[in-house]
């Protein structure tokens, strides 16, 4: 203690007479009162929240480019250290999606055929829109995203998000040309899943941490590490059969670790996909004939790849696109049902 | 300008918690709690001006950017704003290690009342790993930030206060 200060002594300054400790208490109960609001969801805390993004919302993007690009140059960087390892993976991998693809055309010619004998109806194309995230809007509370794509883009609150690697996450704010997306791995996160080839049905939580909890088995069923986790759509609001990720961890204790890199996250697609649930919540701004939305006006253009793609886009790539995704037609994607 | 730069720095230090850093979910806490130590740094620093309001405005700012709870970083900042207002000013001949141990203290009380906060707004047990391990990292990181604060204001310090202690 140098000089003989004590760290805690009190000094003159303005703030701490009267009126300043008046203001400073004035502030602390501010903060109580927002805290409170923000509790209770308060429908103007949340405009005034989603209208002041909307506003910075060009800012974060120009401040993320930058970055983006310095991590895609890393990644790169990265990809040329390993590329010799890397391409006796791929060839390896490369014979073992040949056999892959032989059963996948075999089953794909049963599917059909069965489908022929019991005339089944073709489930609609979902539609989707393609963007990047512009902000990573990873708080103590909260695991969300911000991406490009507003209502002006046709997106509206509890749409499904995903990316080449699977589910993402889904739309918690629409905002006209910014969205929040709620991450897997939010505390706020509960996605009913189907486990294993079983289809065992489940609910993965968020915790905040990297993976997900698998809860809510049913008695006597016991998923293994490694199986396949994937939405089972009795929430009402996602579609079923999107890629969630892979059980793991010991029995008693299962976890889910997302196939998508919630961390760093680059460019993913809005799935429409409109259900009663969702048009309870958050009715379409202009009433839609069926049960899946319409993409909005520009979706006449060339549809792209049905989904965002796993390879990193150039920093200053414009990401913005519409295209349809066949929920039921083999190949098309992640953003369909599992076999 | 000078009178600015408190804000715009801490404004910068805002705008870089909602950048796509592609940090590990651990750790979320450091960015927002650089935020709050900026506030604390400059608030220690005398001649100054960054008052309590604009503090939490600061803070604010942070939970609009983090999509977090309004009024969890603003409430934070204040902690951070009171306690560097106690705290003899740096250019009274306080070494910097006594600051630091300071800033210590405030970042338990943090990390202790953010814990207590987030598990009451969520009527749950919060994980308390990534707001220890920030709370942590952010004392770790303090002389840097320190040194950074100061390096913004070196141009006014250098006319003649007494400033810097020992890591000078």
């Amino acid at each position: 203690m140098r000089g003989g200060h004590s760290p805690f002594k009190p000094r003159l300054r303005r703030s701490w007479r009267a009126p300043g400790e008046l203001l400073n208490f004035t502030l602390y109960f501010l903060c109580a009162v927002l805290l409170v609001l923000s509790r209770i969801g308060h429908g103007a805390v949340v405009d005034a929240r989603d209208r002041f993004i909307d506003l910075t919302a060009p800012l974060l993007e120009a401040a993320s480019a930058p970055v983006i690009m310095g991590r895609h140059g890393l990644a790169r960087v990265r990809s040329y250290v390993g590329i010799v390892s890397e391409i006796d993976r791929l060839k390896a991998e490369n014979e073992e999606l040949k056999q892959w693809e032989w059963r996948a055309k075999l089953l794909e010619r049963n599917v059909a055929h069965l489908r022929s004998l019991l005339n089944a109806v073709d489930e609609p194309a979902l539609h989707f829109v393609t963007g990047s995230v512009i902000a990573d809007a990873r708080g103590p509370f909260l695991r969300s995203a911000l991406i490009n794509l507003g209502r002006d883009d046709g997106v509206r609150i509890g749409y499904a998000v995903i990316n080449g690697d699977g589910l993402v996450g889904r739309t918690v704010d629409a905002g006209a040309s910014v969205t929040r997306v709620l991450l897997l791995n939010d505390l706020n996160s509960r996605i009913p899943v189907l486990v294993g080839a079983a289809g065992v049905r489940a609910l993965a939580s968020g915790d905040n941490s990297g993976e997900l909890k698998l809860e809510f088995f049913p008695d006597g069923a016991s998923p293994h590490s490694g199986d396949e986790v994937y939405t089972s759509g009795a929430d009402g609001v996602l579609p079923r059969g999107l890629r969630v990720g892979a059980v793991t961890g010991s029995p008693g204790a299962l976890k889910v670790r997302p196939h998508a890199e919630l961390s760093s996250l680059d460019v993913v697609s809005v799935l429409f996909f409109d259900t009663p649930a969702l048009t309870r919540t958050d009715p379409p701004a202009v009433p839609v004939a069926g049960p899946l939305s319409p993409a909005p006006d520009d979706a006449q253009a060339p549809p792209p790849t049905p989904t965002a793609s796993a390879e990193p886009l150039p920093a200053d790539a414009t990401v913005k696109h519409v295209g349809t995704a066949d929920g039921a037609s083999p190949g098309a994607g992640v953003a369909q049902a599992q076999p | 300008m000078t009178a600015a730069l408190p804000i715009l720095s801490v404004l910068f230090a805002v705008l870089a918690t909602a950048i796509p850093w592609g940090l590990p979910a651990d750790a979320t806490f450091i960015l927002p709690l650089v935020v709050v130590m900026m506030v604390f740094c400059w608030r220690a620093l005398p001649g100054t001006f960054l008052p309590p309001y604009l503090a939490m405005l600061l803070g604010l700012l942070t939970d609009i950017m983090s999509g977090g709870p309004l009024g969890f970083w603003a409430l934070m900042a204040l902690i951070a704003s009171t306690a560097a207002g106690r705290v003899p000013p740096l250019a009274d001949g306080q070494d910097r290690n006594q600051l630091w141990l300071v800033w210590a203290g405030v970042a338990a009380v943090i990390a202790s009342l953010g814990w207590l906060l987030a598990s009451l707004y969520f009527v749950r047990w919060i994980d308390w790993w990534p707001i220890g391990f920030g709370a942590l990292v952010s004392v770790a990181l303090f002389p840097v930030v320190l040194h950074g604060v100061l390096w913004i204001r070196r141009g006014k310090l250098r006319t003649g206060q007494t400033l810097y202690g020992r890591w000078s």
